[in-house]
């Protein structure tokens, strides 16, 4: 199975090097082709191998390909933990991601940078793979940072727009905060577990589970909760969880394409992923348990606020992006990892579609973005029109639909919850669901439903996108609908996660839910009942209400909650804040500390006076470099001399 | 006082002369003449050691082969003395004096601290019938066959670095081809001509 | 005396290659000029029959053989490979240059195979008698090598001063070599090591001696203060030659050090060890510094060269096995990177036009992306920027030094490799940043690219992967 891991990994590594070095050489067809290849490659083998966990039992397979080197008994490795967890997680990205690659050959067709995006969107995938297929820190670290660094290059892919580079700069900065808490967790990893390896260090944790140790002065800080909150806040800046949600709403920037793939369905999860892969780690500190569910929780329900005031079609679903990976949070907080993941691959199928439909009007509508100049859109873009519904309807949570037996399932959850701030989150997810269901389909009426397009230039031009963007929609769709229902009993309350995820007996909350499970269909007569459906239901009432029935409406209560709209609108000020605190003030201290650092320090006295001594030194060494040869022994002579007298003992 | 040692000290006493009558004397071709003279009486030296075939190399070799070849060179370059002798006087208290305590130096460790009788015991003489060159021989093509080979290979190198470095044909330059030059024909240079007898002035 | 025709098996290789240098030899002499590749060819064909042959003939055990003279270890196996590889690719650039310039000779391989064969000798000493033959047998061939172009007055002025230099340096050498045997009696390494381990304190004509074999030493690494020669051997040289000095005979010298100090003196480490952190620390320094104020892409690798002659030789007086390994990883390293720079300075040179001033490189990523990168990569692999392979090479050296406690020297050299970093990167901010001020296009032929290529790339690769070339310095060592 090595060979099939390796070339899982490696086959888009060579895709992204063909269709990015070569781009001049192999045209815009072959680097499409060069990358999709590769990734089709990987796609196809992750089939295989989830086959082989499913109908052949196969067994985890945990092996070191490479050791980079050793030191201080550290072992620096690359090596590959596959288990079914990493095999969920390898359909879903090498799936998604050959959508994208599809699809993106009609979204970017009259781009100059064509070859460089597929490029670099193969790249991603060969870097999500490795950061998935990890099985030491490393490792993990090492797809982390790659992940980060090709969604850097792609937020800022029309590197001549201001605004485009400006996103990117955020998403880097703010990515550095949670990296700097990440790369802290596994330096404490190392130091206390002594080595990097998951395996070691996942069997060594009971024994260190109450650890405690001492970082300033004498107080004293449980190891676990140190380490599990030190990586949670890597898994903060990546999966874009409060306070460190500001950057994703800004990665619209990007190309669609790209935020289906990295700002949606596969790299912001990849902090979701990471916090299940360590599970052993964080069901030994209550303490990080209570701190994910809160942030979880407050990220749920207050960005999904800010998505129903939002007219950017892709910042609503970006807001909704984020209030889902709330969703996720919350489920690991509450120890449903399981929950936790089977969110995360329904998300991405619903939510990458969502995404690219979204690409789809964009491109109908000639790249406006706007939702209050689209309208009608049902009668131009049939086929994208009823992609959305599904794809809407799951993220509402509609029974049967693959996003209600996920999310319904951490609902759940959370109510069997007993941790701290358990019942806080619970009024946030269910309170959530509403508000999930107002912006899902605020959007979808006002992009679809409704009067025609205000700018009657633009239904000239209208009409359905391109095959290449209408298959992705159209296979995305089918497992956004029916995904859930298959997998949810297995997946959840099956034993697929056995031996992959650790969950302490008391924490078990999916147990608990699992005691009423009779079937899926029952579950879906469960929800109905439930209170999640009601609101779903009542929020897409209100939607249709104030959007499609009584669209004045909206300018009165616009009006009346003033304060409210503009504290949404403003998203809370964070970004002000930000700007305002960190920005303005690093630069503030920067300057500072470049007129007195700078300028005068380094620059008058480093870099002059070394630039002064370098000059005065190779003068000196010009001078005796003259060319004669009896300079050049004299100086042979000199230090021969020099040497006897130093060293032999006469 | 033996009379060996007493030809020691003759033979060292001139070697050392000559070694610096080469480095001081302003005329090159009297520094090389020097030159053979401290060859000469090196291999007195060596021959006391009882270093015969050594000493006679040294002089065929040396005296025989190089010092004449190098004589002929320094005569037909025709060194400037005069300028070569610039600047001559400058470095000359400087390196008088790095010289004399590199020589205090070296004197200390190879003195008879380190090499005196007590150390290392005075050799016995061999027989009359003791033949050097046998006993050379017999190692060289023995224990030190691997890098006598080396040495021969040197010396290759060597020519072919001095052929390499030196001929070159110029196209400008005519050569005679003696193989061409007695294989020519009376034909090939002579070639008679008949001719129709002129016409007269008219 | 008996002799076994089974002990001439270990030194297959240099047989092999003398043979093959002197069938050569003859051939050209009989080639018109239309016929010159066959020469090249021939020669690359014997060097990668040498390498073949070296591994046919290697093993994890040491066999000495020639009474004494000759060592056949992993080490050397290891080396002879490596030497052979380099001066393989030195080759294929120099065909490149000899061939633009019009001065394909036949000379310059045969010369070129007897330095190799030179440095193979010096690889597998088992004696100081062996390894000064060997090291003259180098030696002379690149004199005369560097003289190669004789209608250059700096080639010519170059040789001189590097022949003449090098005499001193080899009689200083031998001179060493000649008080260790009157103190030894031996000079054999294994028997010298003995005799030294039992002369106790007593060992000043020892210590003396080894002075002047340090210097040799020092002389052929090119440390400072013997490293006069370098900038000026470099510079007037003909690229290739410069090239052909600058890689292999460094794993050579590299050898020479292990050979001699290890080998033999290492009863002495104490002695050598200081005199091997003056040379270093001076080397390091100087080098690193007066490499900023050159605007002669050559010269500048001729200081750069004396900087990592400083790294090699930390590795070596740290006095340990690894330091010993990391000493020979980086030797290794620094082969393939030295011959990757000249290699691009003679791919973009052309007839009357060196490409060795560093102005040549405005704007290269223009003209050529590709072997700019190639560029980019020797550059940040020569001043130690991960992931290339000269961040593990500086890496390994350096936690060598550490683990015998000389933290001092390591800050040393962390100092000064800081200042080095600034005219390596200078040199990729010429390609990438100024305007071309020669838009010529750029010609080379398809084998010199293709090797260039690999050349460069192998810098990163070796880099995310050095624990294939780490496990062959550890064989040697083991």
């Amino acid at each position: 199975m090595e060979t099939v891991y390796l070339t899982i990994v490696i086959a888009p590594l060579i895709g992204a090097i063909f269709a990015g070095l070569f781009r001049n050489q192999i045209g815009r067809v072959g680097a499409h082709w060069a990358a999709i290849l590769g990734v089709a490659i990987s796609c196809a083998l992750s089939f295989f191998v989830l086959k082989s966990f499913i109908y052949d039992g196969m067994l985890t397979y945990n092996e070191t390909v490479y050791t980079w080197m050793v030191t201080d008994g550290l072992r620096f490795e690359i090596g590959f933990l596959v288990d079914k967890l990493t095999a969920v997680m390898l359909v879903v990205v090498t799936f998604v991601s050959l959508m994208v690659h599809i699809y993106t050959i009609g979204y970017m067709a009259d781009d100059d940078g064509y070859q460089r995006f597929f490029s670099y969107i193969a790249l991603f995938t060969f870097s999500m793979l490795m950061l998935v297929m990890a099985n030491n820190f490393l490792q993990l670290f090492f797809g982390w940072e790659a992940v980060g660094l090709v969604s850097y290059l792609l937020i800022g892919f029309y590197f001549k727009k201001e605004t485009a580079i400006f996103a990117n700069m955020k998403a880097f900065l703010v990515n550095r905060v949670g990296d700097f808490g990440f790369i802290l967790g596994i330096a404490a990893i190392a130091m206390y577990f002594d080595s990097l390896d998951y395996a070691e260090v996942f069997a060594a944790a009971p024994q260190l589970a109450d650890t405690q140790i001492h970082i300033f002065g004498d107080e004293t800080w449980s190891l676990m909760t140190v380490i599990c909150i030190l990586l949670f806040i890597g898994a903060m800046g990546k999966s874009a969880q409060m306070p460190l949600h500001v950057w994703l709403p800004d990665s619209m920037e990007g190309p669609t394409p790209i935020s289906a793939l990295i700002h949606a369905a596969t790299m912001v999860t990849a902090g979701i992923f990471m916090v299940a892969r360590m599970s052993p780690l964080f069901e030994f500190s209550e303490t990080a348990l209570s701190f994910v569910l809160v942030i979880g929780a407050t990220t749920a329900f207050f960005t999904g606020l800010i998505g129903i005031v939002q007219n950017d079609i892709k910042r609503v679903v970006a807001y909704s992006t984020l209030s889902q990976l709330g969703y996720m949070t919350v489920a690991l907080g509450v120890s449903a990892y399981s929950a936790g993941i089977f969110h995360l691959m329904t998300h991405a199928f619903f939510k990458a579609l969502l995404f690219l439909a979204a690409g789809s009007v964009i491109m109908g509508m000639h790249h406006d973005q706007d939702i209050r100049n689209m309208g009608g859109l049902k009668k131009y873009m049939p086929i994208t029109y009823w992609t959305s519904l599904l794809g809407t309807l799951a993220l509402i949570g509609f029974p049967g639909f693959s996003g209600f037996f996920s999310k319904d399932a951490i609902i759940e959850a959370v109510r069997y919850s007993t941790i701290a701030g358990s019942s806080y989150a619970y009024f946030m997810v269910v309170a959530g669901v509403f508000v999930t269901a107002l912006y899902s389909f605020r959007m979808f009426f006002l992009v679809f439903h409704g009067e025609g397009p205000r700018d009657k230039h633009a239904i000239a031009h209208l009409h359905e996108s391109p095959k290449v963007i209408i298959w992705p929609l159209i296979l995305l769709a089918i497992p956004s609908v029916i995904i859930g229902y298959i997998t949810v009993g297995p997946m959840l309350f099956g034993d697929w996660f056995n031996g992959v995820i650790f969950v302490l007996p008391e924490h078990d909350t999916v147990a608990r839910v699992g005691e009423s499970f009779h079937g899926p269909f029952g579950f879906i007569l469960h929800g109905i009942l439930g209170l999640p459906f009601i609101l779903a239901m009542s929020g897409l009432f209100v939607a249709w209400f104030i959007y499609v029935k009584n669209p004045s409406i909206a300018d009165v209560i616009k009006s009346r909650f003033e304060v409210i709209y503009n504290l949404l609108d403003k998203k809370y000020g964070i970004d002000e804040l930000y700007q305002y605190l960190f920005a303005d003030g690093s630069r503030g201290i920067g300057k500072v500390l470049w007129t007195l650092g700078d300028k005068t320090i380094i620059d008058g006295m480093i870099v002059n006076g070394s630039a002064k001594a370098v000059e005065l030194l190779s003068g000196v060494v010009r001078h005796v470099q003259t060319g004669y040869i009896y300079h050049y022994a004299f100086a042979m002579i000199m230090g021969l001399l020099v040497m006897l007298t130093l060293f032999v003992n006469f | 006082m033996t009379f060996e040692l007493f030809l020691f000290y003759v033979f060292s006493a001139a070697l050392l002369y000559a070694a610096t009558m080469v480095i001081t004397q302003r005329n090159s071709v009297h520094s090389a003449l020097f030159l053979v003279l401290a060859f000469c009486c090196a291999a007195g030296v060596w021959l006391l050691a009882e270093a015969e075939f050594l000493a006679i190399v040294l002089i065929l070799v040396y005296v025989g082969a190089v010092m004449v070849l190098f004589l002929f060179v320094v005569m037909m370059l025709d060194v400037d003395q005069a300028s070569d002798r610039a600047g001559y006087m400058k470095y000359a208290p400087v390196g008088v004096l790095i010289a004399v305590v590199l020589a205090i130096e070296l004197m200390l460790v190879v003195g008879p601290g380190n090499f005196g009788l007590d150390k290392f015991a005075s050799p016995i003489p061999h027989a009359a019938d003791y033949s050097n060159t046998k006993e050379l021989g017999r190692v060289l093509y023995t224990v030190y066959m691997y890098p006598f080979e080396l040495a021969a290979v040197i010396l290759l190198v060597a020519i072919i670095a001095a052929i390499g470095l030196t001929l070159r044909k110029r196209p400008q330059t005519r050569y005679q081809d003696p193989a061409k030059q007695v294989q020519v024909k009376a034909a090939d240079r002579v070639r008679i001509v008949k001719m129709a007898t002129e016409k007269k002035w008219s | 005396m008996h002799f076994d025709s089974s002990t001439l098996i270990p030194v297959l290789p240099e047989i092999f290659i003398l043979t093959m240098v002197c069938l050569i030899m003859i051939i050209d002499l009989f080639l018109d000029e239309s016929q010159r590749q066959t020469t090249y060819l021939l020669t690359q064909i014997s060097l990668a029959v040498t390498i073949f042959i070296t591994l046919l003939v290697s093993s994890p055990e040491t066999q000495v053989v020639f009474d004494g003279s000759y060592i056949r270890d992993p080490m050397s196996d290891g080396l002879k490979v490596f030497i052979c590889i380099i001066s393989m690719v030195a080759f294929v650039y120099s065909k490149e240059y000899l061939l633009k310039h019009d001065q394909f000779r036949g000379d310059f391989f045969v010369l070129g195979l007897f330095a190799i064969l030179g440095m193979m000798v010096m690889v597998s000493s088992a004696s100081f008698l062996s390894i000064y033959l060997g090291l003259e047998l180098l030696s002379l061939s690149l004199y005369a090598m560097v003289a190669f172009d004789r209608d250059s007055k700096t080639g010519s002025e170059a040789a001189m001063k590097y022949f003449m230099l090098g005499a001193i340096a080899s009689g200083m050498l031998l001179y060493g070599i000649s008080m260790i045997y009157g103190a030894t009696g031996h000079i054999g390494f294994s028997e010298v090591a003995s005799a030294v381990a039992t002369s106790g304190t007593d060992n000043t004509v020892l210590v003396f001696g080894l002075v002047f074999l340090v210097i040799g030493l020092a002389f052929k690494l090119g440390a400072v203060p013997f490293h006069m020669w370098m900038p000026d051997v470099y510079h007037g040289a003909p690229t290739p030659v410069a090239m052909f000095i600058g890689s292999a005979p460094k794993l050579a010298a590299f050898a020479l050090a292990i050979r001699m100090l290890v080998d033999g003196l290492e009863g002495l480490h104490a002695d050598w060890q200081g005199m091997l952190i003056i040379l270093a620390v001076l080397s390091m320094a100087l080098g690193n510094v007066v490499a900023i104020a050159q605007t002669n892409i050559k010269r500048m690798l001729a200081y750069s060269t004396i900087s990592h002659v400083g790294f090699i030789m930390l590795g070596i007086l740290a006095g340990t096995n690894e330091g010993y390994i990391s000493s020979m990883f980086y030797a290794i390293t620094y082969g393939i990177m030295a011959v990757c720079s000249f290699g691009i300075i003679i791919a973009f040179s052309r007839k009357g036009f060196e490409a060795d001033q560093l102005d040549d490189y405005k704007g290269l990523h223009e003209r050529s992306p590709w072997f700019a990168l190639m560029m980019l990569f020797v550059m940040f692999s020569m001043a130690g920027v991960p992931p290339t392979v000269g961040f593990f090479a500086k890496l390994f050296v350096l936690d060598a030094v550490i683990s015998v406690g000389l933290t001092n020297i390591a800050l040393i050299a962390v100092f000064f490799s800081i200042i080095g970093v600034f005219y390596y990167i200078r040199i990729i901010k010429l390609m990438y940043f100024d305007k071309p001020v020669d838009d010529t296009p750029f010609e080379a032929s398809i084998d010199t690219k293709v090797v260039l290529s690999v050349n460069g790339t192998s810098l990163l690769i070796l880099g995310l992967f050095p624990a294939s070339l780490l496990s062959i310095c550890t064989a040697a060592f083991g």
